[in-house]
């Protein structure tokens, strides 16, 4: 552990990191959403770090950036020198750390200098007035370092992805000394076309060729693997692996780290599939997706998998109602719904028997200062109440078997959601379509961030409704569910279907159907 | 690998202690829940002392109670709203005060009778919720403008069609529906007794109150369980204007005049008692009974502080100052609850 001041920065020649977090970890309320995390940066490296939704990967940026404090006993040293915490934002800017975040962070209708020098403004004079021409000045220079000739003048809104994300580069290193400093992307490829991102990491290379270290933080596997010299892995808020080097890794192994090795692991079950068609879905377009037909028998589990933005997640937000889609219809039962309406109301995809297990449970899933009965029940609070009254009695009894069935801590119906552990939220919000005997279920990553004993209750459950003649779709990246689960499993690829996999499946197969084709060559190329 | 995921154990997942805690029902849930009842008491009990044989009266009594419904009603229009979520509808005195002056200025003014008159005013505030409802949640503009420029609009409007001058009704019999006593008591404040409790009721026991509630905590999580989202922010608004508008019936009838100038001094008032109600009955929730006590509260307060000598001045600083430590209580209660 380099602490003091002197070691590493002053000694020429000595090991050191550019950036070294050791046992950090984050508690909120009973809750500990980070475990000794451990990591160092070599200086002029390009890091990756990846991990589920959920793993801890923002707080950890967060407690980098000061917006966090973490618990005591951890240590965040930059060049040998510890920084105080909670990060204060002037240390953070004098030892070099900044951080790119998702949406880059600029002010559309401002400057590209204003953006760039944004809290930085010098003022000088009596009236206090800002020296534009300096500021432009020394905006020009620093996105002169980047190679980049971008009109300093225009308006942030008016320019490209490309351009953007110069700009949020060249203010996240204006304060770097060349060669120094340590810039976190957050998940800022996000926004990035194909070709945008292939300059993008043109870009980055030079920055690390210039001795400058990045921590890059993304889902995209792929561009992890081709991009990283080295990467570390978070899983449920430890680290799995640190600092593996990428050349010994690939995508569907980072996958494997990521998910983990389930530690219960169901044996396969025979299908509940059975004649009769649960659901069917002709000409769905949505995303990247186009003209997709699919039908799911009463009783059949259908998994959707394939890289991130491969299309499969679009499927199932569009059959769930969550989104609308370009065309495309569903039927279910007697009714035939159109997932292009432009008034389409998610109302009549829960009038069809249609459940949608959102990914993001507290946003999209859970109201969580309201009671899980109540969360449990929301659905048909219309259907099974009066006008005058919800009554009591239905919802109490759902509320009683799904607490039994999905066996649910603690057994209070009226405790509100914002108390339960994420692992029986997640039982909650299933629990809340499946109270209502649905027609199709559609899932995405329901084991996503639970314990092991909550995703052994969600998988039994999710059984139980195939086998009472449910159709259900799971969009997911876990290979482990999708095996133990699955009667046939689709898997995507640039918004079609590649390749089907039924019969006995297991892991490896879904995992290297997913990743194992041949790699595209245009990938980075720009 | 399914081989060896077979040969893997099913492990039983770990069970947590039986009986797991109860969440007893302790002295702060109920100390949280009715600290402003005690604190109300306290009040009394002060001033009593205070002011002896002047506060604790008859007299004292039938004027804390008569004398605040159209706030009630008020306070319930912009419950309807603030309860699913939109910020604040600071139109409501407004519209409560056009459709109060239009009545008396169609009847004294422009001769109608008191029926078309009473139900143009009525039909008028409804429309006003309509307007707002449109513009906010149909359109998309910002709350705060559309309701404060509604507002004000209105005012002016009321303002102008009662030439700034306060209209008096003439009585025709129909003022009984105000002025009618029971047990010594208006049977306006009857009235606003019922309102509270009809919302009340459709906030915990009608599918309609459920949907409002999960729409007021996240319109997303409702409109994914098939809740009609708009429908129900259009529908509050709506509501807003017709309970305003049927307030302003009731006070006029009541009062036997209107000056559209009051209308502006109801906005304080009605927020101070609408936040002040979240920190009553159901801590951190806004809720109609919590509302309906916080009008009396703050009113027994000003009336107590004026009865001890104390200038008009004291309710604008009392109303003002229960804002800021209601919001704040609320804000800190909601924190502790999410």
């Amino acid at each position: 552990m380099t602490i003091s001041q002197a070691d590493g920065a002053d000694v020429p020649g000595a090991p050191q990191h550019r950036l070294e977090v050791d046992r950090l970890s984050k508690t909120f309320g009973p809750a500990r959403v980070l475990r000794d995390i451990q990591l160092t940066v070599a200086p002029g490296e390009l890091h990756g770090m990846v991990g589920q939704n959920g793993c801890g990967k923002s707080t950890l940026v967060k407690i980098l950036t000061g917006v966090y404090t973490p618990d005591p006993g951890g240590s965040i040293v930059v060049d040998g020198r510890r920084l105080r915490t909670p990060v204060q934002p002037m240390e953070q800017r004098e030892v070099g750390v900044s951080v790119v975040h998702q949406n880059l962070g600029l002010v559309d209708d401002h400057t590209v200098w204003e953006n760039v020098r944004l809290g930085r403004y010098q003022a000088r004079g009596p009236f206090r007035k800002i020296n534009g021409r300096a500021e432009r000045d020394s905006v020009a220079a620093v996105l002169a370092r980047l190679g980049r000739a971008i009109d300093v003048n225009a308006p942030a809104g008016t320019l490209g992805a490309e351009d953007r994300a110069t700009i949020a580069i060249a203010r996240a290193m204006q304060d770097h000394r060349p060669g120094g400093g340590l810039i976190i992307f957050d998940e800022s490829t996000r926004a990035l076309g194909k070709a945008a991102r292939g300059r993008f990491f043109e870009l980055v290379r030079s920055l690390i060729d210039g001795g400058t270290s990045v921590l890059l933080i993304s889902h995209q596997l792929e561009e992890i693997v081709e991009a990283t010299d080295r990467v570390t892995v978070l899983r449920d808020g430890q680290v799995v692996e640190t600092g593996i080097p990428t050349k010994d890794t690939d995508e569907a192994g980072l996958t494997r780290l990521m998910l983990g090795r389930h530690l219960v692991t169901h044996s396969r079950v025979n299908s509940h599939a059975r004649e009769g068609i649960a659901a069917s879905v002709r000409g769905l377009s949505a995303g990247q997706v186009r003209g997709l037909d699919l039908s799911v028998k009463r009783g059949e589990i259908v998994g959707l998998t394939g890289l991130m933005g491969s299309g499969f997640e679009e499927v199932a937000e569009a059959l769930g109602g969550a989104r609308r889609a370009e065309s495309g219809e569903l039927t279910v039962g007697a009714a035939t719904l159109s997932l292009s309406a432009r008034r389409a109301s998610t109302e009549h995809f829960v009038r069809a028997g249609v459940g949608y297990v959102p990914e993001r449970r507290l946003d999209e899933g859970l109201a969580a200062e309201l009671t899980m009965a109540e969360n449990m029940t929301l659905p048909r609070v219309r259907s099974m109440g009066s006008p005058l009254r919800t009554g009591g009695a239905w919802q109490a009894e759902e509320a009683r078997a799904m607490i039994a069935k999905l066996d649910i801590k603690p057994p209070r119906p009226d405790a509100p959601v914002s108390t339960l552990s994420g692992g029986n939220q997640q039982k909650v919000v299933l629990a809340k379509w499946l109270a209502g005997k649905p027609n199709l279920l559609v899932l995405r990553e329901p084991t996503q961030a639970v314990d092991v004993g909550a995703r052994h209750d969600i998988i039994d459950a999710i059984r139980e409704a195939a086998k009472d003649g449910c159709g259900v779709l799971i969009a997911s990246i876990d290979a482990a569910d999708l095996a133990v689960l699955c009667d046939r499993v689709l898997v995507f690829r640039n918004g079609a279907v590649t390749g089907e996999l039924s019969g006995e499946l297991n892991q490896d197969d879904i995992i290297h159907a997913t990743f194992g084709s041949p790699r595209e060559e245009e990938r980075w190329a720009g | 690998m399914t081989d060896a995921a077979r040969q893997e154990q099913r492990v039983t997942p770990p069970v947590a202690p039986a009986g797991t805690p109860r969440l007893a029902v302790d002295v702060r849930h109920i100390a949280s829940r009715y600290a402003v009842i005690g604190v109300w008491a306290i009040m009394v009990l002060i001033y009593s002392l205070a002011e002896p044989g002047i506060f604790f009266t008859h007299s004292t009594f039938t004027s804390i109670f008569t004398g605040q419904y159209a706030l009630v009603f008020m306070t319930m229009a912009l419950l309807c709203t603030i309860i699913i979520g939109e910020f604040v509808d600071l139109s409501v005195p407004a519209v409560f005060g056009f459709a109060a002056t239009i009545w008396p200025v169609l009847v004294t003014n422009h001769h109608w009778g008191t029926v078309p008159a009473v139900l143009v005013a009525i039909v008028a505030a409804v429309a006003c919720g309509a307007v707002n409802g449109l513009l906010v949640v149909v359109l998309g503009v910002n709350t705060i403008v559309v309701t404060l420029g509604m507002g004000t609009l209105l005012t002016g409007l009321a303002l102008w069609i009662s030439s700034l001058n306060t209209v008096v009704l003439q009585p025709t019999g129909f003022e009984k529906i105000g002025t009618f006593t029971v047990g010594g008591l208006y049977i306006s404040f009857y009235y606003g007794i019922a309102l509270v409790l009809v919302f009340a009721y459709v906030l915990a026991y009608t599918p309609l109150g459920r949907h409002m509630r999960f729409v007021g905590a996240s319109r997303e999580v409702s409109r994914l369980s098939g809740v009609r989202v708009n429908r129900i922010r259009f529908g509050s608004y709506v509501m807003a204007g017709l309970i305003s508008g049927v307030g302003a019936v009731i006070t006029v009838a009541t009062l036997g005049s209107y000056n559209a100038e009051s209308s502006n001094s109801y906005l304080l008032p009605v927020f101070a008692a609408v936040f002040l109600g979240t920190a009553i009955i159901q801590p951190g929730r806004f809720n109609p009974i919590g509302t309906w006590i916080g009008v009396y509260f703050l009113y027994t307060g000003i009336l107590g502080l004026e009865d001890l000598g104390l200038q008009q001045w004291v309710s604008d600083v009392f109303y003002g100052g229960a804002l800021v430590v209601a919001v704040t209580i609320s804000t800190l209660l909601r924190r502790r609850t999410t």
